[in-house]
Formats: structure tokens, C-alpha cells, sequence
């Protein structure tokens, strides 16, 4: 099994204030990983550890081949080049279409190659049902669409991890299934997926390894089956 | 309906970029203008001191040789810009047409000498050198009096050194004014961003990357600007010099064309550092910190 995460003895802190103290997690190529918890438990924080946008200060980690204690801020962009992520407020630039968010991701990451990049973007597009909305902007989509162009783009380049943020937490219930049926499909094909989440339908719907956050501390829950 | 959304937000976004342009090229225009005053000041004031007019009054008993002798030694001289003889008649004459009324009708004669009138160039126009030019002159036998306007010769220097210094003073202040007020609206343009921003570098996108389509934009907003900038500095360098040709203000071609050279690069220089600045200052902050 190839690991894609993992921390050891890791501490999380929010300006000076401890959030999560001794984590020890892995992660393995084609999981499904849920993160859960109470909103204040650390999700977010443990989540943008792993993307870059806090400093792991204090035990090791590792993701993607990356060593979080010795991550330069330099290096941050090519980590999350073989990151995806996917945020509970989608987080499209709403300036442009969806067809012009994903190129841009191209472009920024290095594609050179015009038809290269539409053929890319039709398939991303593919993936998460959402080929014939290319031309229209974020605004003009709902939450679900939004949130299925968010999660094509975390697609683009073949991430060995994607890290959803609560990607249904904006969502009603019916649209959370489908975007959920999309990560799941996702998963199927290969990716691996960590994903922040506290609808716990969700978890019972499509069970799979469970971490909890609690009490400053992560653990594996194991589900029970009825 | 969604092309006249889209209209609007076009329409928007140039009037936001309207505001940014302008105010680019209103201060370059100032700056510019300042320029010019500041090139064309030695000009200006040359201009002035050499309406000085120094008179050496001659005694009735001088000869004509003599007259002639001083005034091509005068000329000769390096102090000297224009001699000008004015006999006794022509002062008569001018103070008839000054007055409009013929004094010498009741006096019966003509009071008057015949004098010199000497245009000292600009760079001699200080008290020391007027004494000395006019102690030389009364060395002559058949000078009689040398004078001039001391007092406005003192008066014009002072001021001369005034302006000048003020001039530079002013020219400073608004350059800061300049730069402050362009990087302030680049800030707010920027700042107006700073979540696009933040998703772009969520998606791996180098800071590099990020920064150049901002800076280009407003490298752009900046040229468009100095060019408004430079477009008001040419008419007003036209109309100026139709108002005044004496000054000659056209004759500086190269500092003018540096002056106008200077104007663009200055726009495109202070767009593209504050961008840079205000760019940077995003890309640093965490993505928490952008909500305070």
C-alpha cells in the first residue's frame, strides 16, 4: 500500500492556541477517508495544515511525497499541484466561466498546450456531469453545480489526494447525495479522497474509515452495521 | 437579460478603471507641468532680469565719436545683451506719448539727455555686477549719471530664488501626493480581489503567476494614463508658447523630450511597484487574516 498522508505526534495550532495534539494518521492510496467532528473540533485547521495555509510547528507529516515541517512557502504551490481541494463555499473565481476557472488552474499549473487543455477540461467536465455548462458563470449555477465544477477542478491534474472541506455543508440534502455520489464515483476510479464532513447521513449512506476529531485529539471510529 | 447584466457589469468595471486612469494621468499632468515650470524657470526668470534696463545719461558736451565708442565697447562686452542709443528727442518723444501732454510747450526747451539704454544679460543682473558695470561708465568724462532700478533688481533676485525653491518644494510634495494617490487606488482595485486571490493560490497557482496578470493591467491603466498626462502637457506647451514666443519654450527639445519620456516611465513605474506591493501583500497573508 502506497501512503499519500501521514502524520505522526503531529500538533495543530490556531494562532497560539492548541487545536489538535498528538495526531497520528495514514492515509492510503484509494481511500476514502472522513473526517468528522463538531464545527470547532480542528477539521478545518487539520485540513489547512495539510494544504499549506497553516505550518505544521510540531510533530512530522507528510503528504504527498512533501514533508510538512520543512514545507517553504515556495514549495506550497507544487503541493497543492498534486492536492485537489474542495471548499464548503466552492471558492470558483467568479469572475470568469467555468470553462476560463479551469483553464486558468491549467495555465497557472504549467499546461502548455491549448487543445490539450480543452480536451482536459471536456473530461474533468465529464466526470462530474457537468459538460454543458462550461460557458456559464458561477453565479448562474447552483450550489450543487458550483460544487461539482469546484470538484472537477480539483480533478485537473491528477491529484494523488483530494481534500474536501465540508463540500456538502452548503448544499441541501437531495444536492449533498449527488455531489457526495460524485466523490464516491471519484473514488472508485483510483483517487483518494480525505473529506471533511459533520452530516452524519452521509457517513451512514456511504460508510467508510471514519476519523473523529474531539476533545484536541483525532481517533479512528470504527461504524457499526446494523 | 444576461447581455444587459453583463453590459452592466462592463460598464462597472470601467468606471472603475475611469477613476484609476484618471487619477493617474491628473497627477502626471500636474507633474508634468511642473516639470515644464521647472526646465523653462531659468527662462522664465532670465526673461525678467534682462527687462532690466541699465541708463547712462550723457552730457550734452559728448561727441558723437565718443557715444558711438562707448556703446561698441559695450556691446564688445560679455555683460552685455543689447545697447540701444536714445537721443534726447526720442526721450521726449516717448514721454509726450506716455503723458499726452507736451512739457516742453511750456518749458521751451528740452530737458532731457541723450542716454544709452543697456540690457544686461540675465546671469549679471545682481546688484554687485550693476554697480560695477555703472562705476565703470562714470569713469567717462562725458558720462553723466548711470541709473538704474536697484531696488527691483534686489527684489527680482530674492524672488527669483524664492520661486525656485518653493517650486521644487511643490514639485516634491506632489510627487509623494502622486504616488500615494496611485497606489491607493491600485490598493482598493487590488484589495477588491484579494479573495480571487487567495482561491488562485488554493489551486496552485505560484505567486508569480498570480501577480502578473494584476500588474500588467494596471502597467496598462498607468500608460493610458500618462498618455492623457502627456497629451494635456502638449497643449498646454502650445498654448503657452502662442502666448508667450519670447520665451521660447520649444528651444529645450531634449529636456522636453526627457520631461515627457520621464512622465510615461514615472506612470508605469509607480502603477507597477504599488501593484507589486499591494499584490504581495494578499499573497502573504494567510487566508484567515484576509477577513480583518
Amino acid at each position: 500500500m502506497q501512503q499519500v498522508l501521514y502524520l505522526k505526534d503531529a500538533s495543530i495550532f490556531q494562532g497560539d492556541s492548541l487545536v489538535l495534539s498528538d495526531i497520528n494518521v495514514e492515509v492510503n492510496k484509494g481511500d476514502f477517508v472522513y473526517l468528522i467532528g463538531k464545527t470547532g473540533t480542528g477539521k478545518s485547521s487539520f485540513m489547512k495544515t495539510l494544504y499549506g495555509d497553516l505550518p505544521l510547528t510540531k510533530g512530522e507529516g507528510s503528504i504527498v511525497d512533501f514533508d510538512l515541517r520543512t514545507l517553504k512557502e515556495k514549495d506550497i504551490p507544487f503541493l497543492r499541484r498534486k492536492l485537489g481541494v474542495v471548499f464548503q463555499d466552492f471558492k470558483l473565481l467568479t469572475d470568469r466561466t467555468v470553462n476560463e476557472n479551469l483553464l486558468f488552474v491549467l495555465k497557472a499549473t504549467g499546461w502548455k498546450d491549448k487543445k490539450e487543455m480543452t480536451t482536459r477540461i471536456e473530461e474533468v467536465l465529464n466526470k462530474v456531469g457537468m459538460k454543458t455548462k462550461g460557458f456559464k458563470f458561477p453565479h448562474e449555477l447552483s450550489g450543487g453545480e458550483q460544487q461539482r465544477v469546484a470538484i472537477a477542478r480539483a480533478l485537473l491534474n491528477n491529484p494523488e489526494l483530494i481534500l474536501a472541506d465540508e463540500p456538502t455543508g452548503n448544499l441541501d440534502p437531495q444536492t449533498s447525495v449527488e455531489v457526495m455520489e460524485v466523490l464516491q464515483d471519484i473514488n472508485k476510479n483510483g483517487n483518494t479522497i480525505l473529506m471533511a464532513t459533520h452530516d452524519y447521513a452521509l457517513l451512514l449512506k456511504y460508510p467508510s474509515k471514519t476519523l473523529k476529531c474531539d476533545d484536541n485529539q483525532v481517533y479512528e471510529v470504527v461504524q457499526k452495521k446494523n | 437579460m444576461s447581455s444587459s447584466f453583463d453590459k452592466y457589469q462592463k460598464r462597472r468595471l470601467i468606471s472603475s478603471y475611469f477613476s484609476v486612469v484618471l487619477s493617474i494621468g491628473l497627477v502626471l499632468f500636474l507633474l508634468g507641468l511642473l516639470g515644464m515650470l521647472v526646465i523653462n524657470a531659468k527662462k522664465v526668470s532670465d526673461h525678467f532680469k534682462e527687462q532690466v534696463v541699465l541708463t547712462i545719461y550723457l552730457k550734452d558736451s559728448a561727441k558723437d565719436v565718443e557715444i558711438k565708442q562707448l556703446e561698441k565697447s559695450l556691446a564688445l562686452s560679455d555683460y552685455v545683451k543689447s545697447t540701444e542709443f536714445v537721443s534726447k528727442e526720442q526721450a521726449a518723444e516717448s514721454i509726450k506719448a506716455e503723458n499726452g501732454e507736451d512739457f516742453m510747450e511750456f518749458l521751451g526747451y528740452n530737458p532731457l539727455q541723450n542716454s544709452i539704454d543697456v540690457h544686461v544679460k540675465a546671469d549679471f543682473v545682481t546688484e554687485e555686477r550693476l554697480q560695477v558695470i555703472s562705476e565703470e561708465a562714470l569713469t567717462k568724462s562725458f558720462v553723466d549719471e548711470v541709473r538704474y532700478d536697484n531696488d527691483l533688481v534686489t527684489l527680482m533676485n530674492n524672488n527669483v530664488k524664492k520661486i525656485s525653491f518653493w517650486i521644487l518644494v511643490i514639485s516634491g510634495l506632489f510627487t509623494v501626493i502622486a504616488v500615494l494617490l496611485i497606489n491607493s487606488s491600485i490598493r482598493l482595485s487590488v484589495y477588491s480581489k484579494r479573495f480571487t486571490i487567495k482561491t488562485m493560490q488554493m489551486v496552485g497557482a505560484t505567486k508569480q503567476f498570480i501577480r502578473r496578470p494584476f500588474v500588467w493591467k494596471s502597467v496598462r491603466l498607468g500608460m493610458i494614463g500618462a498618455i492623457l498626462a502627456l497629451i494635456g502637457m502638449a497643449v498646454v506647451l502650445y498654448y503657452v508658447n502662442q502666448t508667450f514666443p519670447e520665451l521660447n519654450l520649444m528651444n529645450n527639445t531634449v529636456l522636453l523630450v526627457v520631461l515627457f519620456v520621464g512622465v510615461f516611465m514615472l506612470g508605469i513605474i509607480i502603477t507597477w511597484i504599488s501593484t507589486f506591493i499591494a499584490t504581495q501583500r494578499f499573497l502573504n497573508l494567510k487566508t484567515d487574516q484576509l477577513y480583518y
